[in-house]
């Protein structure tokens, strides 16, 4: 089939593709329904190409003609973020690929989190002891923050600062200050140190710099990296 | 199974407490295992008269412990009794902590109790008589020397169970067919093929430990030093009686002078010192994580059930009832002012559960060493490797089990590209373990899944804490050995000299860092491996 054949069966279809959503062209259909068929996980490039067959011009194209239509949109995948996805209009992406209500734009929103943190932080120093409902409810009636927010969230910030020994989990035990907390409920103190201001305390290892140094395994009493020629023995006894 | 850097520096301690001879003989016991003298003599490339000397010495200093077993000749020749020698890891390492054992005793049994331990300390084995003597050597000659006074530090060692009976010098391990007795069974643990070396060393020591009711007595000063067990054991399994005994003594590697078995030997009791230190640590830790309450109620019941542990590392503290708690707690200091309501609350902060009939309370003391260790393994990830890592190192150590990455930086809002390095890193490290999984559908998939063994880390921590152990001592050597000209100066002229004595104040501040954060560090070497 010579090229002006090719070129004249294309200025053939060219007319229906300039009409309404019902009458794409069919490589534009193609593209469409493998993404519409995504749903709300969205679909990357290559895969369009590799699912459709299409060429790679034809699928640029028809990306491009979809877009301008409104029928499609670009997404941010968290777990790729370099690589172009795509999404029917009518699908809100997936928590998958947005990371969640932690992630704006594919990047994770630490200023949201530590906001948040700072705040239960407050409200467990003033409480002295809290539980996740306690530190919601606290912060949903007394309106400190222009977001709403989760009982689920606050429980993913609280765990989040139990693992940065900010606040220690507990189980109320009915008696003095957990006596308004049911027995045997989770709840939040702060850990003894945290939020004063004071570090928290370092191991005997840590103390030293063999505790803190990234070529220990590489150390040997004689080699080019031993404690008679080490530079943070050095800085250490630098007084 | 000595780690690597645990067998380096106990070598380097024997090298500095008694030379490059007996620190080549423990490396060859230490590293090869169990040994004949033949052997030792063979890998070492020392002369026998060394190695013998060596052994002796080491022996003398519960460095190492010799046993006689039966082996079946070759080519049809007879059964022959040969002596072993095997490493005292353990007793190697504590020579790093002698100064802590000796505050031990000075607090708790003052001076003069202090001079006869720490002659123990110094000689390895001591008879009465010997301490005697030193300790008149050591009186001026204005000054009368009392022997009573003597007798009654060294009572209060014993009772105090500070010292003990040294064990059997070599006893003789019956083949295991012929094993009898429950007491004999005691020591052997396995029976497989893989486990024999381990289990022949075990019954080597319970064979060669005097019996519990001799073991702290100290008034028949004058009974041979073969416990009652070691002698039914050599007179009732050797067949032949005590010509064969006698023959191992002086053929295949004895090497203990008769005489020397006359009179009782004494050495310092380890068990007991570790045992205080354990305590000690578990008060500290209650102090820091708790308050102070916590460590003075949890120091009184240690103080009611010390006696009735029958080893170091016990999980719980026997059961004591609150007005036994009550009674020690206001004996001590700042537990004057305490009722019964506070102490229980704090019972309830140290774990314990309300009890239910008879009001008992036992301490978990697992748990608290479980914590300090944890609490020393985030340390070192939160200064090696930073805020993030620690966050996601301490949700995979409380967890316990294998998670997928991503699930690992959702719980602990790490960005997910910046997570899987740090998890790399720590893997790489040996703080993680790390397994792939693939998940076959439309594609194939590929997750990585991350988890804190627990075993494994104590074990890689411990052998680093060896690592950085060694690593402080030789530093210290290599600035002595820098400033050794200003060591060598008589005092007055290096302060004589602005420079000169501006590097002795420098050398004295250095040499107090290292020997401070060296003991702290033994501290730690200690809730990983004694504890």
């Amino acid at each position: 089939m010579s090229r002006s054949m090719n070129a004249s069966s294309l200025k053939r279809k060219r007319p229906e593709s300039s009409s309404a959503n019902g009458s794409l062209v069919d490589a534009d259909r193609a593209v469409f329904n493998v993404i519409k068929s995504k749903e709300d996980m969205g679909i990357w490039t290559r895969d369009i190409k590799f699912e459709t067959k299409l060429a790679d011009t034809v699928v640029n194209k028809s990306l491009k003609s979809l877009l301008s239509k409104k029928l499609i949109k670009e997404i941010v995948n968290i777990k790729n973020k370099g690589r172009k996805h795509y999404m029917a209009a009518e699908f809100e992406p997936s928590k998958e690929v947005t990371g969640g209500a932690w992630y704006v734009d594919g990047n994770l929103d630490k200023e949201l989190i530590g906001v948040l943190k700072g705040l239960c932080l407050k409200i467990i120093n003033s409480k002295k002891v809290a539980t996740v409902e306690g530190v919601y409810d606290f912060l949903t009636k007394s309106k400190v923050t222009t977001f709403d927010c989760t009982n689920q969230q606050i429980a993913e910030v609280l765990n989040s600062m139990v693992l940065d020994n900010e606040v220690i989990e507990v189980k109320s035990t009915g008696l003095g200050e957990y006596h308004s907390i049911p027995i045997g409920t989770v709840c939040y103190r702060i850990a003894k140190g945290a939020g004063l201001g004071e570090s928290l305390k370092i191991g005997a290892m840590a103390s030293i710099p063999c505790g803190m140094c990234p070529r220990i395994s590489q150390c040997t009493p004689d080699g080019v990296i031993s404690p008679s020629t080490c530079v943070y023995y050095q800085k250490w006894m630098n007084f | 199974m000595v780690s690597q850097h645990g067998i380096k520096l106990a070598v380097y301690l024997v090298s500095s407490f008694y030379g490059d001879h007996n620190s080549k003989v423990c490396e060859c016991l230490l590293r090869r295992g169990t040994l004949t003298l033949a052997q030792i003599i063979r890998f070492t490339e020392l002369s026998r008269e060394i190695v013998r000397h060596c052994l002796l010495a080491l022996i003398h200093q519960n460095c190492v412990q010799a046993f006689s077993i039966q082996q079946e000749g070759a080519f049809g020749e007879a059964p022959k009794v040969v002596t072993h020698y095997m490493a005292l890891f353990d007793n190697i390492i504590h020579h790093m902590r002698f100064p802590k054992f000796i505050a031990i005793v000075k607090d708790e049994l003052g001076g003069e109790c202090e001079k006869v331990f720490e002659a123990l300390l110094q000689h390895g084995r001591l008879s009465f008589n010997q301490i005697v003597d030193r300790e008149k050597q050591t009186v001026s000659k204005e000054e009368n020397f009392d022997v009573d006074h003597v007798k009654e530090s060294f009572n209060k060692l014993v009772n105090g169970r500070f010292v003990e009976r040294c064990p059997a010098p070599e006893p003789f391990l019956a083949p295991p067919s012929d094993e009898e007795t429950p007491a004999k069974k005691r020591g052997a643990k396995s029976t497989k093929v893989g486990d024999v070396s381990e289990s022949i060393e075990q019954r080597a020591l319970a064979a060669a430990a005097p019996m519990e009711s001799l073991r702290f007595l100290a008034e028949t000063l004058n009974w041979s030093d073969f416990s009652d067990k070691s002698s039914e054991e050599k007179f009732t399994s050797v067949k032949t009686g005590e010509k064969r005994k006698q023959d191992f003594l002086e053929t295949d590697g004895g090497l203990l002078d008769q005489d020397e078995k006359k009179e009782v030997l004494w050495r310092v009791n380890f068990e007991e010192l570790i045992r205080r230190l354990r305590h000690q640590a578990c008060i500290a830790n209650a102090k820091s994580r708790l308050n102070d309450e916590c460590g003075i109620i949890l120091g009184a019941i240690l103080e009611l059930t010390r006696s009735s542990e029958s080893k170091v590392n016990i999980g719980s503290t026997a059961s004591v009832s609150i007005n036994d708690i009550y009674d020690e707690v206001i004996k001590k200091k700042g537990g004057l002012g305490m009722n019964l309501e506070r102490i229980r609350a704090s019972l309830v902060e140290l774990g314990c559960e309300m009890p239910m009939l008879v009001e008992e309370y036992s301490i978990d003391l697992k748990s608290i060493i479980d914590m300090a260790q944890n609490e020393e393994v985030e340390s070192i990830v939160l200064k090696r490797y930073g805020r993030e890592a620690y966050r996601m190192f301490r949700f995979l150590s409380k967890s316990g089990r294998l998670h997928e990455t991503d699930k690992i930086a959702d719980t602990t809002f790490v960005e997910k590209k910046d997570a899987i390095k740090i998890l790399y890193k720590l893997w790489k490290d040996d703080y993680l373990q790390m397994e792939k999984v693939t998940v076959n559908g439309a594609r194939q998939t590929h997750f990585l899944l991350w988890k804190v063994n627990r075993q494994s880390l104590c074990q890689h921590v411990l052998d680093e804490m060896y690592h950085a152990a060694l690593n402080l001592r030789l530093r210290i050597a290599h600035e002595l050995d820098q400033e050794k000209e200003i060591l060598q100066m008589p005092k007055d002229k290096v302060g004589e000299v602005e420079e000169l004595r501006k590097r002795y104040m420098r050398l004295k501040k250095v040499s107090i860092i290292y020997e401070s954060s060296l003991m702290n560090l033994d501290d730690a070497l200690m809730l990983f491996h004694d504890f």
